[in-house]
Protein backbone atom coordinates (compact mmCIF):
# COMPACT_ATOMS: atom_id res chain seq x y z
CA UNK A 1 0.00 0.00 0.00
CA UNK A 2 1.63 3.55 -1.16
CA UNK A 3 1.19 6.47 1.06
CA UNK A 4 1.65 8.31 -2.26
CA UNK A 5 4.95 10.05 -1.04
CA UNK A 6 2.92 12.24 1.30
CA UNK A 7 5.89 10.73 4.47
CA UNK A 8 8.44 12.27 2.35
CA UNK A 9 6.15 15.71 2.48
CA UNK A 10 6.03 15.45 5.80
CA UNK A 11 9.51 14.80 6.47
CA UNK A 12 10.48 17.83 4.11
CA UNK A 13 8.09 19.59 6.63
CA UNK A 14 10.22 18.42 9.67
CA UNK A 15 13.44 19.32 7.94
CA UNK A 16 12.38 22.87 7.17
CA UNK A 17 10.98 23.56 10.68
CA UNK A 18 14.49 22.15 12.57
CA UNK A 19 16.84 24.10 9.81
CA UNK A 20 14.70 27.40 10.38
CA UNK A 21 15.00 27.18 14.69
CA UNK A 22 18.86 25.48 13.89
CA UNK A 23 19.24 28.81 12.08
CA UNK A 24 18.25 30.92 15.04
CA UNK A 25 19.48 29.31 17.66
CA UNK A 26 22.74 28.65 15.87
CA UNK A 27 23.45 31.38 13.32
CA UNK A 28 26.23 30.47 11.00
CA UNK A 29 29.33 32.94 10.76
CA UNK A 30 28.80 35.77 8.65
CA UNK A 31 32.21 34.48 6.75
CA UNK A 32 30.89 31.20 6.40
CA UNK A 33 27.24 32.53 4.53
CA UNK A 34 30.16 35.14 2.28
CA UNK A 35 32.01 31.48 1.19
CA UNK A 36 29.02 29.92 0.66
CA UNK A 37 27.61 32.73 -1.46
CA UNK A 38 30.85 32.89 -3.43
CA UNK A 39 31.54 29.16 -3.80
CA UNK A 40 27.82 29.15 -5.32
CA UNK A 41 27.94 32.66 -7.53
CA UNK A 42 31.42 32.24 -9.18
CA UNK A 43 31.46 28.92 -9.42
CA UNK A 44 28.27 29.14 -11.58
CA UNK A 45 28.96 32.45 -13.82
CA UNK A 46 30.60 30.92 -16.67
CA UNK A 47 28.07 28.59 -17.18
CA UNK A 48 25.17 31.35 -16.49
CA UNK A 49 26.69 33.59 -19.00
CA UNK A 50 27.05 31.33 -21.35
CA UNK A 51 23.33 30.01 -21.28
CA UNK A 52 21.86 33.55 -20.91
CA UNK A 53 23.96 34.40 -23.83
CA UNK A 54 22.58 31.87 -26.00
CA UNK A 55 18.67 32.11 -25.01
CA UNK A 56 18.71 35.30 -25.57
CA UNK A 57 19.98 35.05 -28.94
CA UNK A 58 17.21 32.36 -29.65
CA UNK A 59 14.71 34.99 -28.12
CA UNK A 60 15.69 37.12 -30.68
CA UNK A 61 15.54 34.91 -33.90
CA UNK A 62 11.88 33.24 -32.59
CA UNK A 63 10.82 36.90 -32.11
CA UNK A 64 11.67 37.78 -35.55
CA UNK A 65 10.18 34.38 -37.36
CA UNK A 66 7.09 35.12 -35.28
CA UNK A 67 6.99 39.06 -35.93
CA UNK A 68 7.95 38.84 -39.70
CA UNK A 69 5.04 37.73 -41.34
CA UNK A 70 2.84 40.15 -39.30
CA UNK A 71 5.46 43.02 -40.57
CA UNK A 72 5.75 43.91 -36.51
CA UNK A 73 9.93 43.16 -36.53
CA UNK A 74 10.25 46.93 -35.09
CA UNK A 75 8.65 45.37 -32.18
CA UNK A 76 11.24 43.10 -31.20
CA UNK A 77 12.69 45.09 -28.80
CA UNK A 78 9.58 45.38 -26.73
CA UNK A 79 9.23 41.42 -27.12
CA UNK A 80 12.79 40.27 -25.96
CA UNK A 81 12.42 42.51 -22.76
CA UNK A 82 9.10 41.57 -22.32
CA UNK A 83 9.35 37.53 -22.29
CA UNK A 84 13.24 37.60 -21.01
CA UNK A 85 13.36 40.09 -18.49
CA UNK A 86 10.19 39.01 -16.92
CA UNK A 87 10.00 35.20 -17.45
CA UNK A 88 13.32 33.56 -19.30
CA UNK A 89 15.54 35.59 -17.11
CA UNK A 90 14.33 33.67 -13.49
CA UNK A 91 13.55 30.44 -15.30
CA UNK A 92 17.32 30.09 -16.56
CA UNK A 93 18.97 30.97 -13.34
CA UNK A 94 16.78 28.77 -11.41
CA UNK A 95 17.54 25.94 -13.95
CA UNK A 96 21.06 26.39 -13.67
CA UNK A 97 21.25 27.00 -10.13
CA UNK A 98 19.34 23.72 -9.60
CA UNK A 99 21.58 22.08 -11.99
CA UNK A 100 24.89 23.19 -10.75
CA UNK A 101 24.60 24.21 -6.91
CA UNK A 102 21.73 22.28 -6.32
CA UNK A 103 23.60 18.78 -7.49
CA UNK A 104 26.77 20.00 -5.44
CA UNK A 105 24.33 20.54 -2.38
CA UNK A 106 22.64 17.62 -2.17
CA UNK A 107 25.82 15.06 -3.45
CA UNK A 108 28.12 16.53 -0.96
CA UNK A 109 25.65 16.28 1.87
CA UNK A 110 24.96 12.55 0.59
CA UNK A 111 28.67 12.08 0.40
CA UNK A 112 29.12 13.32 3.96
CA UNK A 113 25.88 11.09 4.88
CA UNK A 114 27.41 7.60 3.73
CA UNK A 115 30.79 8.31 5.34
CA UNK A 116 28.56 8.89 8.45
CA UNK A 117 30.19 12.48 8.92
CA UNK A 118 26.50 13.94 9.74
CA UNK A 119 26.30 11.31 12.87
CA UNK A 120 30.16 12.34 13.62
CA UNK A 121 29.11 15.98 13.90
CA UNK A 122 25.64 15.13 15.99
CA UNK A 123 28.02 13.17 18.11
CA UNK A 124 30.11 15.82 18.86
CA UNK A 125 27.28 18.12 19.79
CA UNK A 126 27.32 20.05 16.55
CA UNK A 127 24.07 21.02 15.05
CA UNK A 128 24.17 19.36 11.78
CA UNK A 129 21.36 21.63 10.38
CA UNK A 130 23.34 25.24 11.67
CA UNK A 131 26.58 23.99 10.37
CA UNK A 132 25.23 22.75 6.77
CA UNK A 133 22.24 23.94 5.80
CA UNK A 134 22.11 27.68 6.91
CA UNK A 135 24.87 28.44 5.44
CA UNK A 136 24.12 27.25 2.15
CA UNK A 137 20.60 28.52 2.42
CA UNK A 138 21.40 31.74 3.38
CA UNK A 139 24.23 31.94 0.74
CA UNK A 140 21.93 31.07 -2.44
CA UNK A 141 19.59 33.56 -1.14
CA UNK A 142 22.12 36.43 -1.22
CA UNK A 143 23.64 35.42 -4.51
CA UNK A 144 20.76 34.57 -6.64
CA UNK A 145 19.34 38.07 -7.16
CA UNK A 146 22.86 39.21 -8.50
CA UNK A 147 23.46 36.17 -10.50
CA UNK A 148 19.56 37.43 -12.27
CA UNK A 149 20.73 40.46 -12.93
CA UNK A 150 23.52 39.36 -14.63
CA UNK A 151 21.69 37.15 -16.71
CA UNK A 152 19.24 39.96 -17.96
CA UNK A 153 22.28 42.03 -19.03
CA UNK A 154 24.00 38.80 -20.61
CA UNK A 155 20.20 38.00 -22.67
CA UNK A 156 19.60 41.92 -23.42
CA UNK A 157 23.03 42.34 -24.84
CA UNK A 158 23.55 38.84 -26.82
CA UNK A 159 19.61 39.73 -28.31
CA UNK A 160 21.03 42.72 -29.40
CA UNK A 161 24.11 41.31 -30.80
CA UNK A 162 22.03 38.78 -32.89
CA UNK A 163 19.37 41.79 -34.07
CA UNK A 164 22.35 44.12 -35.04
CA UNK A 165 24.47 41.28 -36.94
CA UNK A 166 22.40 38.61 -37.65
CA UNK A 167 18.86 39.88 -38.20
CA UNK A 168 20.11 43.63 -39.44
CA UNK A 169 17.76 45.75 -37.60
CA UNK A 170 18.34 48.28 -36.11
CA UNK A 171 20.27 48.20 -32.85
CA UNK A 172 19.67 51.59 -31.10
CA UNK A 173 16.18 51.24 -32.21
CA UNK A 174 15.93 47.63 -30.14
CA UNK A 175 17.91 48.85 -27.36
CA UNK A 176 15.35 52.13 -26.66
CA UNK A 177 12.52 49.66 -26.51
CA UNK A 178 14.17 47.52 -24.12
CA UNK A 179 14.78 50.51 -22.16
CA UNK A 180 11.13 51.81 -22.56
CA UNK A 181 9.25 48.28 -21.77
CA UNK A 182 11.26 47.11 -18.83
CA UNK A 183 10.01 49.14 -15.94
CA UNK A 184 11.12 48.46 -12.21
CA UNK A 185 8.95 46.40 -11.08
CA UNK A 186 10.02 43.87 -13.53
CA UNK A 187 13.59 43.68 -12.14
CA UNK A 188 12.34 44.08 -8.40
CA UNK A 189 9.72 40.70 -9.42
CA UNK A 190 12.58 39.34 -11.26
CA UNK A 191 15.20 39.74 -7.86
CA UNK A 192 12.05 38.85 -5.75
CA UNK A 193 11.48 35.66 -7.72
CA UNK A 194 15.47 34.61 -7.86
CA UNK A 195 15.06 34.77 -3.88
CA UNK A 196 12.38 32.06 -3.90
CA UNK A 197 13.66 30.07 -6.18
CA UNK A 198 17.10 30.09 -4.18
CA UNK A 199 14.98 29.30 -0.95
CA UNK A 200 13.40 26.09 -2.54
CA UNK A 201 16.53 25.12 -4.31
CA UNK A 202 18.79 24.78 -1.32
CA UNK A 203 15.98 23.48 1.43
CA UNK A 204 15.08 20.78 -1.43
CA UNK A 205 18.83 19.92 -2.37
CA UNK A 206 19.86 19.94 1.72
CA UNK A 207 16.67 17.70 2.11
CA UNK A 208 17.74 15.19 -0.34
CA UNK A 209 20.83 14.78 1.09
CA UNK A 210 20.45 14.78 4.22
CA UNK A 211 17.82 11.64 3.47
CA UNK A 212 19.75 9.83 0.86
CA UNK A 213 20.23 6.30 1.19
CA UNK A 214 24.25 5.15 1.72
CA UNK A 215 26.18 4.12 -0.83
CA UNK A 216 26.98 5.63 -4.11
CA UNK A 217 23.64 4.47 -5.47
CA UNK A 218 22.19 6.99 -2.74
CA UNK A 219 23.91 9.40 -4.11
CA UNK A 220 22.88 9.26 -7.53
CA UNK A 221 19.30 9.00 -6.34
CA UNK A 222 19.63 11.89 -4.06
CA UNK A 223 21.56 13.87 -6.40
CA UNK A 224 18.86 13.02 -9.00
CA UNK A 225 15.46 13.99 -6.78
CA UNK A 226 17.27 17.11 -6.11
CA UNK A 227 16.91 18.71 -9.44
CA UNK A 228 14.22 17.23 -10.24
CA UNK A 229 12.11 18.49 -7.39
CA UNK A 230 14.12 21.95 -7.26
CA UNK A 231 13.14 22.39 -11.35
CA UNK A 232 9.69 21.77 -10.52
CA UNK A 233 9.04 23.37 -7.53
CA UNK A 234 10.47 26.23 -9.12
CA UNK A 235 8.48 26.40 -12.31
CA UNK A 236 5.16 25.99 -10.57
CA UNK A 237 6.51 28.95 -7.83
CA UNK A 238 7.41 31.12 -10.97
CA UNK A 239 3.89 30.66 -12.18
CA UNK A 240 2.37 31.23 -8.88
CA UNK A 241 4.14 34.85 -9.14
CA UNK A 242 3.74 36.18 -12.14
CA UNK A 243 0.46 35.06 -11.78
CA UNK A 244 -0.15 37.58 -8.39
CA UNK A 245 2.25 40.29 -9.56
CA UNK A 246 0.83 40.41 -13.38
CA UNK A 247 -2.36 38.72 -13.64
CA UNK B 1 49.54 24.84 -17.99
CA UNK B 2 48.39 21.45 -16.74
CA UNK B 3 45.17 22.55 -16.88
CA UNK B 4 45.28 23.07 -20.95
CA UNK B 5 46.75 19.68 -20.69
CA UNK B 6 44.07 17.98 -18.68
CA UNK B 7 41.54 19.91 -20.47
CA UNK B 8 43.27 18.82 -23.68
CA UNK B 9 43.08 15.22 -22.62
CA UNK B 10 39.95 15.35 -20.97
CA UNK B 11 39.29 16.15 -24.68
CA UNK B 12 41.08 13.42 -26.53
CA UNK B 13 39.06 10.54 -24.40
CA UNK B 14 35.94 12.19 -25.54
CA UNK B 15 36.99 12.18 -29.15
CA UNK B 16 38.18 8.12 -28.61
CA UNK B 17 34.60 7.52 -26.45
CA UNK B 18 32.68 9.09 -29.34
CA UNK B 19 34.41 6.93 -31.87
CA UNK B 20 34.20 3.44 -30.13
CA UNK B 21 30.45 4.36 -29.75
CA UNK B 22 29.93 5.45 -33.19
CA UNK B 23 31.55 2.21 -34.49
CA UNK B 24 29.90 -0.15 -32.22
CA UNK B 25 26.03 1.62 -33.21
CA UNK B 26 27.44 0.96 -36.88
CA UNK B 27 27.96 -2.50 -37.11
CA UNK B 28 25.14 -3.36 -34.37
CA UNK B 29 27.10 -4.27 -31.64
CA UNK B 30 23.83 -3.71 -29.45
CA UNK B 31 20.15 -5.87 -29.14
CA UNK B 32 17.40 -3.61 -29.73
CA UNK B 33 15.74 -4.82 -26.74
CA UNK B 34 17.99 -3.33 -24.64
CA UNK B 35 17.39 0.06 -26.24
CA UNK B 36 13.59 -0.60 -25.75
CA UNK B 37 13.85 -1.25 -22.51
CA UNK B 38 16.07 1.85 -21.93
CA UNK B 39 13.23 4.13 -23.90
CA UNK B 40 10.63 2.65 -21.77
CA UNK B 41 12.46 3.31 -18.52
CA UNK B 42 13.51 6.62 -19.47
CA UNK B 43 10.07 7.91 -20.62
CA UNK B 44 8.52 6.91 -17.56
CA UNK B 45 11.09 8.30 -14.93
CA UNK B 46 10.42 12.08 -16.88
CA UNK B 47 7.18 12.22 -18.07
CA UNK B 48 5.57 13.43 -14.53
CA UNK B 49 8.56 15.82 -14.40
CA UNK B 50 8.57 16.91 -17.85
CA UNK B 51 4.61 17.33 -17.76
CA UNK B 52 5.33 19.07 -14.34
CA UNK B 53 7.77 21.70 -15.60
CA UNK B 54 6.15 22.40 -19.16
CA UNK B 55 2.65 22.94 -17.91
CA UNK B 56 3.69 25.52 -15.62
CA UNK B 57 5.55 27.40 -18.48
CA UNK B 58 2.55 27.06 -21.31
CA UNK B 59 0.40 28.67 -18.33
CA UNK B 60 3.26 31.74 -17.98
CA UNK B 61 3.14 32.23 -21.41
CA UNK B 62 -0.13 32.50 -22.02
CA UNK B 63 -0.72 34.59 -18.91
CA UNK B 64 1.94 36.99 -20.24
CA UNK B 65 0.95 36.80 -24.07
CA UNK B 66 -2.79 37.28 -23.08
CA UNK B 67 -2.03 40.39 -21.21
CA UNK B 68 -0.60 42.01 -24.33
CA UNK B 69 -2.67 40.74 -26.63
CA UNK B 70 -5.34 42.32 -24.57
CA UNK B 71 -3.96 45.85 -25.41
CA UNK B 72 -4.12 45.50 -29.26
CA UNK B 73 -7.49 43.38 -29.77
CA UNK B 74 -5.45 40.78 -30.27
CA UNK B 75 -7.27 37.76 -27.49
CA UNK B 76 -7.79 35.78 -30.76
CA UNK B 77 -4.21 34.74 -31.01
CA UNK B 78 -3.04 34.03 -28.31
CA UNK B 79 -3.23 30.16 -28.72
CA UNK B 80 -1.33 30.38 -31.47
CA UNK B 81 1.13 32.00 -29.56
CA UNK B 82 1.45 29.28 -26.84
CA UNK B 83 1.23 26.51 -29.54
CA UNK B 84 3.79 27.97 -32.05
CA UNK B 85 6.48 28.93 -28.87
CA UNK B 86 5.63 25.40 -27.29
CA UNK B 87 6.47 23.50 -30.00
CA UNK B 88 9.38 25.60 -31.43
CA UNK B 89 10.94 26.25 -28.04
CA UNK B 90 9.37 25.83 -25.06
CA UNK B 91 9.04 22.11 -25.03
CA UNK B 92 12.38 21.24 -26.72
CA UNK B 93 14.99 23.02 -24.11
CA UNK B 94 12.48 22.39 -21.38
CA UNK B 95 12.20 18.87 -21.38
CA UNK B 96 15.55 18.51 -22.37
CA UNK B 97 16.50 20.13 -19.35
CA UNK B 98 14.39 17.65 -17.29
CA UNK B 99 15.60 14.88 -19.57
CA UNK B 100 19.16 15.97 -18.91
CA UNK B 101 18.47 15.83 -15.04
CA UNK B 102 16.74 13.52 -14.63
CA UNK B 103 17.39 10.70 -17.50
CA UNK B 104 20.71 11.97 -18.07
CA UNK B 105 22.29 11.86 -14.49
CA UNK B 106 20.25 8.15 -13.77
CA UNK B 107 22.29 6.86 -16.73
CA UNK B 108 25.38 8.79 -15.35
CA UNK B 109 25.00 7.21 -12.19
CA UNK B 110 24.58 3.98 -13.10
CA UNK B 111 27.16 3.88 -15.74
CA UNK B 112 29.39 5.59 -12.79
CA UNK B 113 28.09 2.85 -10.17
CA UNK B 114 28.96 0.08 -12.63
CA UNK B 115 32.55 1.72 -12.69
CA UNK B 116 33.36 1.94 -9.51
CA UNK B 117 31.88 -1.45 -8.21
CA UNK B 118 34.64 -2.89 -11.27
CA UNK B 119 31.61 -4.44 -12.82
CA UNK B 120 32.12 -2.63 -16.05
CA UNK B 121 36.11 -4.02 -15.95
CA UNK B 122 34.05 -7.40 -14.67
CA UNK B 123 32.33 -7.13 -18.55
CA UNK B 124 35.43 -6.57 -20.35
CA UNK B 125 37.18 -9.75 -18.23
CA UNK B 126 34.29 -11.84 -20.11
CA UNK B 127 34.95 -10.54 -23.32
CA UNK B 128 31.56 -8.30 -23.94
CA UNK B 129 31.87 -5.53 -25.10
CA UNK B 130 30.45 -2.78 -22.22
CA UNK B 131 30.11 -0.31 -24.51
CA UNK B 132 27.61 -1.84 -26.83
CA UNK B 133 25.81 -3.63 -23.89
CA UNK B 134 25.57 -1.00 -21.88
CA UNK B 135 26.25 2.67 -23.17
CA UNK B 136 25.37 2.39 -27.16
CA UNK B 137 21.76 1.05 -26.14
CA UNK B 138 21.00 4.26 -23.40
CA UNK B 139 22.88 6.76 -25.97
CA UNK B 140 19.93 5.54 -28.69
CA UNK B 141 17.01 4.97 -25.77
CA UNK B 142 17.81 9.05 -25.03
CA UNK B 143 17.67 9.99 -28.84
CA UNK B 144 14.14 7.97 -29.17
CA UNK B 145 12.45 8.69 -25.99
CA UNK B 146 13.00 12.58 -25.56
CA UNK B 147 11.47 13.24 -28.84
CA UNK B 148 8.48 11.40 -26.94
CA UNK B 149 8.97 13.36 -23.92
CA UNK B 150 8.82 16.81 -26.03
CA UNK B 151 5.56 15.72 -27.40
CA UNK B 152 4.04 14.98 -24.10
CA UNK B 153 5.22 18.11 -22.87
CA UNK B 154 4.36 20.04 -25.14
CA UNK B 155 0.41 18.93 -25.08
CA UNK B 156 0.84 19.66 -21.61
CA UNK B 157 1.96 23.05 -21.89
CA UNK B 158 -0.88 24.10 -24.98
CA UNK B 159 -3.44 22.60 -22.40
CA UNK B 160 -1.44 24.88 -19.69
CA UNK B 161 -2.37 27.85 -21.82
CA UNK B 162 -6.03 26.59 -22.13
CA UNK B 163 -5.98 26.81 -18.11
CA UNK B 164 -4.85 30.13 -18.04
CA UNK B 165 -7.15 31.04 -20.82
CA UNK B 166 -10.49 29.93 -19.71
CA UNK B 167 -10.26 29.83 -16.19
CA UNK B 168 -7.91 33.39 -15.58
CA UNK B 169 -8.46 35.30 -19.03
CA UNK B 170 -12.03 34.22 -19.25
CA UNK B 171 -12.05 33.64 -23.03
CA UNK B 172 -13.94 30.95 -24.32
CA UNK B 173 -12.43 27.39 -24.56
CA UNK B 174 -13.56 26.83 -27.83
CA UNK B 175 -11.91 30.02 -29.50
CA UNK B 176 -8.81 28.59 -28.28
CA UNK B 177 -9.25 25.37 -29.38
CA UNK B 178 -10.26 26.69 -32.53
CA UNK B 179 -7.71 28.93 -33.16
CA UNK B 180 -4.91 26.83 -32.69
CA UNK B 181 -3.21 25.70 -36.07
CA UNK B 182 -4.53 29.50 -37.21
CA UNK B 183 -0.47 30.84 -37.46
CA UNK B 184 1.10 27.31 -36.52
CA UNK B 185 2.98 25.42 -38.97
CA UNK B 186 3.58 21.42 -39.29
CA UNK B 187 6.98 22.70 -39.30
CA UNK B 188 6.95 24.11 -35.86
CA UNK B 189 6.14 21.02 -34.61
CA UNK B 190 9.00 18.98 -36.88
CA UNK B 191 11.59 21.04 -35.82
CA UNK B 192 11.42 20.92 -32.27
CA UNK B 193 10.77 16.94 -32.22
CA UNK B 194 13.97 17.24 -34.62
CA UNK B 195 15.97 19.84 -31.78
CA UNK B 196 15.28 17.99 -29.15
CA UNK B 197 16.36 14.19 -31.07
CA UNK B 198 19.67 16.32 -31.10
CA UNK B 199 19.47 17.29 -27.63
CA UNK B 200 18.77 13.38 -26.83
CA UNK B 201 21.71 12.30 -28.80
CA UNK B 202 23.67 15.02 -26.55
CA UNK B 203 22.45 14.40 -23.16
CA UNK B 204 23.03 10.39 -23.65
CA UNK B 205 26.91 10.75 -25.12
CA UNK B 206 27.80 13.45 -22.28
CA UNK B 207 26.32 11.16 -19.23
CA UNK B 208 27.49 7.84 -20.75
CA UNK B 209 30.88 9.91 -21.02
CA UNK B 210 30.99 11.16 -17.35
CA UNK B 211 29.94 7.76 -15.65
CA UNK B 212 31.85 5.55 -17.80
CA UNK B 213 34.85 7.25 -16.64
CA UNK B 214 33.88 8.14 -13.20
CA UNK B 215 36.34 7.40 -10.44
CA UNK B 216 36.83 8.25 -6.65
CA UNK B 217 33.98 5.83 -4.97
CA UNK B 218 30.72 7.24 -4.12
CA UNK B 219 31.83 10.88 -4.20
CA UNK B 220 32.95 10.16 -7.79
CA UNK B 221 29.48 9.33 -8.50
CA UNK B 222 28.04 12.48 -7.43
CA UNK B 223 31.04 14.34 -9.16
CA UNK B 224 29.90 12.47 -12.69
CA UNK B 225 25.48 13.35 -12.11
CA UNK B 226 26.95 16.82 -11.18
CA UNK B 227 28.78 17.20 -14.44
CA UNK B 228 26.91 15.70 -16.56
CA UNK B 229 23.63 17.58 -16.04
CA UNK B 230 25.91 21.23 -16.08
CA UNK B 231 28.24 20.11 -19.36
CA UNK B 232 24.71 18.38 -21.15
CA UNK B 233 22.47 21.68 -20.41
CA UNK B 234 25.00 24.04 -21.85
CA UNK B 235 26.09 21.93 -24.81
CA UNK B 236 22.42 21.51 -25.99
CA UNK B 237 21.66 25.30 -25.16
CA UNK B 238 24.66 26.44 -27.68
CA UNK B 239 23.52 23.75 -29.96
CA UNK B 240 19.67 25.44 -29.86
CA UNK B 241 21.18 28.52 -31.16
CA UNK B 242 22.39 26.73 -34.09
CA UNK B 243 19.80 24.36 -35.24
CA UNK B 244 17.14 27.23 -34.47
CA UNK B 245 18.91 29.00 -36.91
CA UNK B 246 19.13 26.04 -39.37
CA UNK B 247 16.11 25.58 -38.57
CA UNK B 248 13.32 28.69 -38.34
CA UNK B 249 15.74 30.97 -40.41
CA UNK B 250 17.21 34.07 -39.57
CA UNK B 251 18.59 36.88 -41.68
CA UNK B 252 17.81 38.27 -45.21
Amino acid sequence: MTTLGLDRVGAFGLFVARAATSSVQHPPPIGDVIHESWRIGWRALPILITISFFVGTNLAIQGYASFRPLGGTELLGMFVALAGVRELAPIMVAAMVAAKAGTEMASQIAVMRTKEQIDALEVMAVDPYAWLVAPRFLGIVIVLPALTVVSIFTLIGSAWLVTVYQLGENGVHFLTLVAQTTTGLDLIVCMVKAALFGVMISLVSCFFGFTSQPGPKGVGAATNAAVVVSAVACAIANYLVSQAVYG
Amino acid sequence: MSDTLSTLAALGRFGAFGARISWTTLRLGWSLREVIHHIGQLVSRCVVPVVAVVLPAGMVLALQGGTVFALFGAQRLLSSLVSVATFRELAPVLASVLVAAQGGSSIAAELGAMRIREEIDAIEVMAVDPIGLHVVPRILAAIVATPILTLIGALGGVCGGWLVATVILGEPGGLYWANLWDLTRPMDLWGGLIKSSVFGGIIGVVAAFHGFHAHGGAAGVGHAVNDTVVTAITAFIIANYLLTSALFGAGA
